[in-house]
């Protein structure tokens, strides 16, 4: 359905193919250098001393021992951090009060990892322990332990209002008010943390485990009060981000700061115990939700309020995302949200932000009130989303004053229901007898992406090999196959004679970085401003080999530049190359791609099948279908990986992976892989994740494709929550979903009389 | 059992003895480098690791190596520190995510807790030696056919992993080898295309 054509001239050579990355040698043959893998000679190793206490002021710290001890280099406390906070974030590289325990409150450089260790022993440290609070809701009450002068509360609650929430639930003919929690949830990476800093005179070079090297460049030149252009970040490989390597981190401050102390360069590499307690993860929710419906099946009015618990600091990004707001034509809708800091580590926004807590809430909040009502939820879905041509905000405002377009998520929603074969949904939950009951469940999900500023440049060289160079990161997400596929296709250079640098923001210009769907699409659209700038300079040095003939009157195809008019009036690209003696750089710099009146919006249906057992509790997938729309795909390898993958994170969200902390001392309990329990290939079997491409096409990505990454994770907890209640009748809205709440579910099914206790 | 390899194996054991004197130490010592007023109070002194040097002996990747090394020494400190064979990636340090899985005497091992001593007069293969020259393993090729990774930081130890199988399983079952690799976390959850590559690889060693 392409709305204005995005690709002047024939079909497409290189996009919407299947394709093995391009980088693939690199990463299987053990050749691609993650941060981790980077050594200079003369390098320090260092190590982070970590508060004892969730929340305690420094009475005083004594480092004399430690700094005499022989092979230590620097160690830097809170008073050698510069009174510049990381990120605007509130927090400084070391703070005094530490607000949760596990905060750094001294680093160190030695020449080797046991020296560095034996030392953090040596430094002395007074603390005054002050009271905490761990749990978001408590830390708005009066009387609550302030972890900053102007309370816990960041910032002002964001309220987004439309129509009249209120009148909305009044006139509705059902009303029901529930609460949905997800507890804050590890959402690391395989590679933990890592950096090298080394400074030349005052310039910093620092290599980074990074999604955004922009923002620590940016963030590191103010910290450190040099220019710009002093500052050089790389992250070449990134072994997974998932959002929290999204911002600007202590880790990188801390490393630098050390690195300058002791002038010589310092890795700084957490452990596995310390990356899981210092990695902004993926915050905890408590989300209360009002809604409202008519008989005519029209969702009335949507509340959300929701209590995000921060942790100490925060990284200036994060809560709900658009799931109420955008999914739905629901006239009265509000959300509040109040994002609150806590005595435990720092939280951010991860794979789809704040997204997957919001879907969870929504999606299940929807198949509750469409149940009561006696509706199939799956009708009453579809009847309510908002399709092509609906009003819909641009902006974060509440105020409808777009129109959506390139929308298919009513083909997502019958793609995957007939690929599950819905029609074989329990009529009535918990209908089937037997010590096991199978169900199914259906949740939808949205997001926007592309948006901020874009840079990139393709070089095209000597011999007719190209160069992509841009300043984001391949996490993983295949950027750097799909970004060189998209300058193949504008040159018509055959993408094996491509080579990609990512992640280095000296010889790539500016880039809002990787995540929130943005790649793709604001680096993508960079990239193909680029590759169209270096095509106009080859054509142009083509015209003088081809009797002059104008730019206009040439094209390029497969390397080979020939006249429109004459195609037998050829030159080869390394030939024109060579003539020209100087590579072909293009430039591409693009804005927020969404212009006017028109909204894009990526889409989601994801359908859970599962089998509960009502003995033991066990919940086990059966199939998990997700249908997906994210206009054309560039790669349709890369982009079934991300589906597969993204679907198994959202349900890996239903099972595991949640970070406890203890009540008394604030300290975290779930400290390792063991703790957390992420899938491995035998907890959910791939096999069952199926991937659907709903055909489609964007307008205002690069050959309109839009982002995907986020979408993919965020349905998860919804569809299963969904498809164990039509299973068993039991409705789950605390994750995960343990085998103890099930059974506590059916347990509360039973006359009062036949209850176990 | 010849007199030198049950020499080697007294050596391990005795190593393994010491190595886990070390580890206890170890762990002491990030306890309490994470917790230290706690780690103090709750913690008997961590005992001081094993200073001692060895002289390990190994075959990494069909080249003899000879090193002396204090004896805590890990496999994957070994690999990467000393040998610069740094495509052994450490994940966890706590043998929970078989990143730095290699191929010690045909087994499958986590090198974060195996130690270098252990290995002596062991052929050791790490993702370096996979590929023949040029040629890349009929492994590696699955895994770039068929994209078996995102992210890449846990592919070496997946790839070490099927080698293990595929030697000793030519032609396994996909459940078979979703069970083989049961011992590898991927974070990007990348395991249908993973699985997929496994399979493609099994049918190019067997053609």
């Amino acid at each position: 359905m392409a709305q204005q054509p995005t690709t002047p001239g024939g079909p497409l050579n290189v996009i919407g193919k299947r394709g093995p990355n391009i980088d693939a040698v690199e990463r299987v043959t053990g050749r691609a250098k993650y941060t981790g893998d980077i050594d200079i000679p003369g390098m320090l190793v260092a190590r982070v001393l970590r508060s004892p206490h969730a929340h305690a002021r420094i009475a005083s710290i004594d480092t004399s021992k430690a700094e005499a001890f022989r092979g230590v280099r620097a160690v830097i406390t809170y008073k050698d951090a510069p009174k510049v906070m990381i990120w605007g974030n509130r927090q400084y590289a070391l703070n005094n009060p530490v607000r949760f325990k596990g905060e750094a409150v001294a680093a160190l450089a030695a020449v080797d990892a046991e020296t560095a260790e034996k030392a953090l022993k040596l430094i002395a440290v007074q603390y005054e322990p002050l009271p905490f609070v761990l749990d978001p809701e408590e830390a708005l009450k009066p009387g609550a332990p302030q972890l900053f002068e102007d309370g816990n509360l960041e910032g002002m609650p964001r309220i987004l209002n439309r129509g009249n929430i209120e009148q909305g639930l009044k006139e509705s003919d059902k009303v029901i008010e529930r609460m949905y929690h997800c507890p804050t949830m590890w959402s690391g990476g395989m590679e933990p943390r890592a950096c090298v800093a080394q400074w030349e005179g005052d310039k910093l070079t620092l290599w980074a485990s990074t999604q955004s090297p922009f923002r620590v460049h940016g963030s590191l030149a103010a910290m450190f009060g040099v220019p710009d252009g002093n500052v050089r970040i790389i992250a070449s490989y990134v072994g997974g981000g998932f959002g929290t390597k999204s911002a600007p981190h202590t880790d990188e401050s801390l490393a630098a700061l050390l690195a300058r102390k002791a002038r010589l360069p310092v890795k700084l590499q957490y452990s596995r115990e310390e990356e899981i307690l210092d990695s902004n993860t993926r915050f905890e929710t408590r989300i209360y939700v009002r809604v409202g419906v008519k008989k005519d099946m029209t969702i009335n009015a949507l509340e959300l309020k929701a209590y995000i618990n921060q942790g100490a600091y925060h990284t200036r990004l994060g809560g709900l995302g658009n799931q109420a707001t955008h999914t739905y034509k629901t006239v009265n809708v509000r959300t509040e949200q109040y994002r609150v800091h806590t005595n435990i580590p720092n939280t951010g926004p991860t794979r789809g932000v704040g997204d997957p807590q919001e879907d969870f809430a929504v999606e299940s909040a929807l198949d509750e009130i469409a149940i009561e009502m006696g509706w199939d939820p799956m009708e009453f879905k579809l009847k309510n989303i908002k399709r092509n041509g609906d009003p819909i905000a641009r902006g974060p405002a509440g105020v409808e004053d777009g129109r959506l377009i390139t929308q298919v998520l009513d083909r997502c929603i019958e793609l995957g229901a007939a690929r599950i074969d819905w029609t074989r949904r329990n009529a009535a939950a918990g209908g089937q007898p037997g010590p096991k009951a199978r169900g199914i469940g259906i949740a939808l999900t949205e997001r926007g992406g592309g948006g901020g500023v874009g840079g990139a440049s393709v070089k095209v060289n000597l011999d007719g090999s190209a160069m992509v160079f841009y300043s984001s990161t391949d996490i993983g997400t295949g950027s750097r196959t799909t970004l060189a596929m998209i300058a193949a296709e504008v040159l018509s250079i055959p993408l094996s004679m491509f080579r990609t640098t990512a992640g280095d923001t000296e010889v790539a210009p500016y880039d809002g970085g990787s995540q929130g769907n943005r790649t793709l699409q604001g680096t993508g659209r960079a990239v193909q401003a680029a590759a169209r700038d270096a095509l106009d300079q080859i054509l142009a040095a083509a015209g003088p080999m081809l009797d002059n003939t104008a730019p206009a009157d040439l094209e390029m195809r497969d390397s080979v530049i020939r006249v429109k008019a004459d195609p037998s009036k050829s030159v080869k690209l390394a030939d024109v190359m060579q003539r020209r003696g100087r590579s072909a750089v293009g430039l591409g710099n693009t804005t927020a791609p969404q212009t006017g009146m028109n909204v894009e919006r990526t889409t989601a249906a994801h359908f859970a099948e599962v089998e509960v057992d009502r003995e033991t509790g066990k919940v086990r997938l059966l199939r998990y279908i997700a249908a997906h729309d994210l206009g054309r795909p560039i790669n349709v390898t890369v982009v079934e990986n991300q589906i597969e993958g993204g679907s198994i994170q959202g349900l890996a969200l239903t099972q595991g992976e949640e970070m406890r902390f203890d009540k008394r001392t604030g300290g975290c309990l779930t400290g390792s892989f063991l703790d957390l329990k992420p899938p491995t290939m035998m907890d959910f079997d791939p096999r069952l994740i199926e991937a659907i491409i709903v055909p489609n096409e964007g307008v205002t990505g690069p050959y309109g494709a839009k982002g995907l990454g986020e979408n993919p994770c965020h349905p998860g907890m919804a569809a299963v929550a969904n498809a164990i209640y039509n299973a068993i009748g039991v409705r789950l809205r605390e994750v995960p979903f343990s085998r103890g709440a099930v059974l506590a579910g059916l347990n509360a099914q039973r006359p009062a009389g036949s209850r176990t206790a | 059992m010849s007199d030198e390899e049950r020499e080697r194996a007294d050596k391990a054991s005795v190593s393994r003895r010491a190595f886990l004197k070390g580890g206890a130490a170890a762990t002491g010592a990030l306890t309490a480098a994470l917790i230290p007023g706690t780690a103090e109070a709750q913690l008997p002194d961590a005992t001081e690791p094993d200073t001692r040097h060895s002289t390990v002996e190994m075959t990494v990747n069909g080249r003899l190596y000879r090193a002396d090394v204090p004896n805590s020494t890990t496999l994957a400190q070994f690999l990467r520190e000393d040998l610069k064979l740094t495509g052994t990636k450490l994940g966890c340090d706590r043998m929970q995510c078989g990143a730095c899985t290699v191929v010690v005497n045909g087994r499958n091992v986590y090198s974060c807790t195996t130690l270098a001593l252990q290995a002596t007069g062991a052929e050791v293969l790490t993702i370096e030696g996979l590929a023949k020259d040029d040629a890349l393993h009929p492994i590696q090729q699955a895994f770039i056919e068929h994209s078996g990774f995102q992210c890449g930081f846990c592919t070496s130890g997946q790839i070490m992993t099927t080698k293990v199988m595929l030697d000793r399983m030519p032609n396994p079952t996909e459940d078979q080898a979703r069970l083989a690799l049961a011992g590898n976390l991927c974070r990007c959850s990348a395991y249908k295309k993973i699985l997929e590559s496994v399979m493609a690889a099994s049918r190019m060693m067997r053609a």
